[in-house]
This record gives structure tokens, sequence and C-alpha cells, in this order.
């Protein structure tokens, strides 16, 4: 038995590994240290700056001038908040389900062996890579109120022409019509990869033992791709709770931001109220306030989702 | 059987294509709409093929307009942010993948951290600090933080470098490469199909952001496209057709790199999708 040089080879290795530790660490800290200065600088160095703003009264020219609780308790009382707040809530709840509902179907149908499936897939994807404006003036065909194929449909049916966008209640329905329209193949994309996943051999043992589309779709696909679908509604609501791009850009944003927001404030959500308040009317601290009702709505969510979580998604 | 199993898909053929028309009608439309008159555009009942062709507009939206100076200030943000964010999350994420140090859990619960912090709690102060750094309308601020490394590419290139068996860089060792050398020489040619995905997701997202432009931007000359289109809308009152066909021809890059790209594009919306 060769103990001794193994031994003595053994400890050679140890010290050089040792060494090259030190060489390791220095060379791990130094390769991350820019994202240190992003974590500092902006990430919790905004978050504290943010939360302070909120409990103050700041205008960007002069120095932040501490109120305390004063900008929550306003906002509390500001009707303009409660229908914004409103806003954002009715847009979510049209939102996430018609799309997750939408693009779950649409994944399933994709999932088939079907000829030119990739060129429909692409067919889904064009409106995912526009940006909101090009998809302002690519509705706009349909939307307008003057002449677009809409109104042109209702008046061949004998209905009256809608005002679509500038109806105080026609408004969110239609923006949330938009969005769909648009997401929709980007979740189908993930529900996808989800049903992938699901092992063939369940279906064809299902169908055996007589199992139809529906019962299959119920019993083994569902619960297959909870996981998935668990993601998509999270990432989903939560994205949708900070919507800004889409209702600045269609609802007059663009043209006025103290405008921004639709007729009487119907399409005012609260990211839109934070922008308007914040960027054109300079209430900084009233904006951070808003901010912060928005981030703690959004954890308590997540928290109330990831609890839900444990009742519905099944895990292999 | 084969009749059978054909029979079972029509369903299927009819939600696609049903679903597929929905989505590119609209495109359709926009296409000869940007091609029309006014008069034409407008005219009620609608009528979708242009009568005269009017391939002008697209050259008018060139002659009247800043539009090839939206177009450079887009590829600047986008370029800028492309190289940004694909060298400095692949350096992290090869640290956390592969580097022992000192805090590497708590750095990395950072980053997990940061993507679960909605970007409207730090819009406010990151303005404030731009403001200070004399960045306020430049095109700075709409790159400059992809070159601390974003949370999501950090993510990605980490799961890729993981997958880089550890003989390669034992191998490399021996060579007497340091860790960046064998970050650099032997691990990152080796995640091109990554890099690939970040560079798509991060061009995209650059290419059509609109809410940072609005913050920072002020003077029409520094707008980006998604932007300095949507300025036009009230010089072109009256003459939408231009804003149609500025509106498409902005796409047109993005449509190009997604056709060359659609694989990564694929890929990375699986990745964040499935954690």
């Amino acid at each position: 038995m060769p103990r001794n040089p193994v031994e003595a080879n053994t400890g050679h290795r140890l010290t050089a590994k040792k060494r090259f530790l030190d060489q390791e660490g220095r060379w791990g800290l130094l390769l991350t240290s820019p994202y240190l200065i992003h974590f500092l600088v902006f990430v919790l160095g905004t978050l504290l700056t943010s939360l302070y703003f909120s409990l103050s009264n700041y205008d960007m020219l002069n120095p932040p001038e501490w109120v305390g609780l004063k900008n929550y308790d306003r906002l509390v009382h500001d009707p303009v908040f409660w229908k914004a707040l409103w806003n954002t809530l009715y847009f979510v709840i049209l939102f996430v389900p018609t799309q997750t509902f939408l693009a779950l179907i649409l994944a399933v149908a994709l999932n088939q062996k079907l000829k030119g499936l990739k060129l429909f897939r692409m067919a889904h994807f064009v409106p995912v890579i526009s940006s909101w404006t090009v998809i302002l003036y690519v509705t706009d065909a349909v939307f307008n109120p003057r002449f677009g194929m809409a109104n042109t449909l209702l008046t061949q049916l004998g209905l009256d022409p809608q005002k679509w966008l500038q109806d105080e209640v026609l408004v969110i329905p239609i923006l949330v019509l938009i969005a769909v329209w648009k997401g929709v193949g980007y979740i189908m994309l993930i529900f996808l990869a989800g049903l992938q996943n699901v092992p063939q051999d369940l279906y064809e043992a299902a169908e055996l033992d007589g199992a139809g589309v529906i019962k299959r779709f119920r019993y083994i696909t569902l619960p297959m791709i909870s996981g998935s679908t668990f993601l998509v509604l999270i990432l989903s609501t939560i994205s949708t709770f900070q919507a800004f791009e889409q209702i600045y850009v269609m609802t007059g944003g663009a043209a006025d931001a103290t405008a921004a927001g639709g007729p009487n404030n119907a399409s005012l959500v609260l990211m839109l109220y934070l922008y308007r308040e914040g960027f054109s009317f300079l209430h900084m601290g009233y904006a951070s306030a808003i901010a912060w009702v928005l981030f703690v709505i959004l954890f308590v969510l997540t928290w109330i989702q990831v609890r839900l979580q444990k009742r519905w998604v099944h895990y292999e | 059987m084969k009749k059978h199993v054909l029979l079972k898909k029509i369903p299927g053929y009819v939600v696609i294509i049903i679903s597929s028309l929905i989505m590119i009608t609209p495109f359709v439309t926009a296409v000869f709409n940007s091609l029309k008159t006014y008069t034409q555009y407008t005219a009620v009942p609608p009528k979708w093929i242009p009568d005269p062709v009017m391939w002008s507009n697209y050259a008018e939206v060139w002659k009247l307009t800043d539009f090839s100076q939206y177009t450079v200030n887009s590829l600047i943000v986008s370029v800028l942010s492309v190289i940004g964010s694909i060298l400095s999350s692949s350096m992290i994420a090869y640290a956390f993948a592969r580097l022992r140090f000192p805090f590497k859990n708590t750095l990395f619960m950072m980053v997990l951290g940061t993507m679960m912090i909605p970007p409207v709690v730090t819009i406010i102060p990151q303005f404030i600090i731009f403001k200070n750094l004399g960045m306020l309308d430049t095109l700075m601020p709409l790159w400059v933080i992809e070159w601390l490394g974003q949370p999501f590419g950090i993510f990605l290139m980490r799961q890729a470098f993981l997958s880089i068996p550890k003989s390669y860089e034992e191998a490399a060792k021996l060579d007497g490469c340091n860790p960046f050398q064998i970050y650099w020489k032997i691990f990152l040619p080796m995640c091109k199909p990554a890099l690939a995905t970040l560079a798509v997701f991060t061009f995209m997202g650059k290419w059509n952001e609109i809410l940072a432009p609005v913050i920072y931007l002020t003077s029409q000359e520094n707008f980006t496209l998604p932007i300095g289109i949507l300025s036009l809308g009230g010089q072109w009152f009256g003459n939408e057709q231009f804003l149609v066909a500025a509106a498409l021809m902005s796409l047109i890059p993005i449509l190009l790199i997604f056709l060359v790209a659609e694989k990564y594009f694929v890929q990375g919306a699986n990745n964040s999708g499935i954690k």
C-alpha cells in the first residue's frame, strides 16, 4: 500500500486548492461587483429613497419636506385614486383570465402535429413583437370611430356605431380585447412548453380506458400543466397591475400627458396616475405614495397566490 | 383508422386558422392603409385595396420628419443595451455558476429579490439619480443600467453555465487560465444559444420600450421610434396614413430579427415561464 506518496500528494493538492480558492474568491467578488453596484444604487438605494419621498412633499425643485403619512392620508380621500385602483382591478380581472384561457386553448390546438404549424405560430407572434405604437395604428383600422371596420360592421347589421376607445363604458373592455390579441401568442408559448412535458402514455392509457377529449383535458392536461398555469397567472397579474404603455399610447397620453386616462378618467390606471402626478405635476412625494400602495398590493397578491398554489398546483 | 385521425385534427385546424386570421388581418389592413390617400383611408364604407397605390407615403415619412434620427436613436439604445447585457450578465452569471466566493448566496438572493420588486417603486428615485448625473434628455438612462447586469440575463446565463461539465474548466486551469480567461475563452463561446436568447429579448424590449423614453426624453431629436412616431400624431392629424406607414417601418427591423432568431424567442419565452 503506497500510503505515504498518496498522503503527500493529497496534502500538496489541498494547499494548492486553498490558495486557488482565495484567488477564486477574489475573482468571484470582482466579476459580480457590477451587480453589487446595481443592487446598492438602483435597487436598495432607490427603494429607500422612494419610501422617504412617499413621506415627504417633493417637487424636484426644492429639497424634500418631511410630512409623515400625509400623502397616504390624502390618497385614502382621493376619489381619483380610488377610480384608478378600480380601473386597474377591472382591467386585471377582465384581462388575466381571458388571456390565460384563450392561450391554453390555442396551445392545445397547436400542440397537435398539424401541417403548417410554424407559420400559424409565427402569425401569433407578430402582435407580440410589435410596440404599442405599432398596435395603435394597426388597430385604428378596426376601432376608429369615424371609419373603422367595427363600426362599418355594426351599421351594416343595423346597429348604432360606437365611439370605442373614446367611450367611457367601452374603453376598458376594448383595451383588454386589444391587450389579449397582442399578448396571447406569448402566453400560448409558455403553455406549449408545459404541454410538451406531459408524457404521451398518460393520454394513451386514458384513451384505452375510454376517457373522451374533455375528460382527458380535465384530468390529465390541466393537472399536469398547473405549474405553468400558476406562473402565467402570477406573472401576468403582476405585470398587468403595472400596465402603463398600452393605456398611455391608446388613450391619449401621447397627445397630452395631463389628459391621459381616457374620457372622464375612465381608463386611468394606477401607473398612469403615478406618472401623471409625478412627471406632469411634479408631485413626486404623492406619486411615490401611489407606487408604494401598488407595491403592497402586488406583494399581498403574490403572497395569496403562493398560498393558494398548494391547493391546486400539481407537482410531480 | 387514418381517416379517423385526420377527422380528430379538424377542430384544431379550425381553431388555429381562425385565430391566425384574427392575428394577421389588422396588420394586412394596416399595410393597405399605409398605401392610401387620406380620402381613401377615411372612406366609409372602407375600401380594402388602395387605389391609387401611394408608395410615396413611405418617402414622405423620411422627408418630412426626424424619422431617420428616431431610427438612429432606437438603434443606439437597443445595440448598446444588447452589448451591455450580454457582457455583464454573462460575466456575473459565470461567477455565480462556477466560482466559490464569500457572500455568493447573499448576492444571488439579491438578484432573485430584484426580480420581485416592481419597477414602479424605483422609477422616481431612478429619475432623480439620472437627473443628478446630468443624463436627462440623453439616451444614457435607457441603456446604462444594462451594463450592470440584468436579473433575467443573469438567471438565464447561469442556467446555461451550470450545464457545462466540470472537466472543461479543470483542463483550462491546468493550462494556467485564470477564472476570467476560462469565462471568456471557454464558457462564453460554448453558450452562444443562451447569449442569442438574451440578445433577442433585450433588443426587442428596448426597441419597443415606451415608459423610460417617455420619462427621460424631452427633445424631439432624442426620441426613439415608438415615442417619435407618437409625437408626429399631432403634426399629421388628418394625414394618418403617414403615421401607419411610419409605424410599419418601425416594425421592420424587429420583424427581421425575429424571423432570423425565432427559435431563440421561443427558447426565451419558455425560460421565462418555467424556472
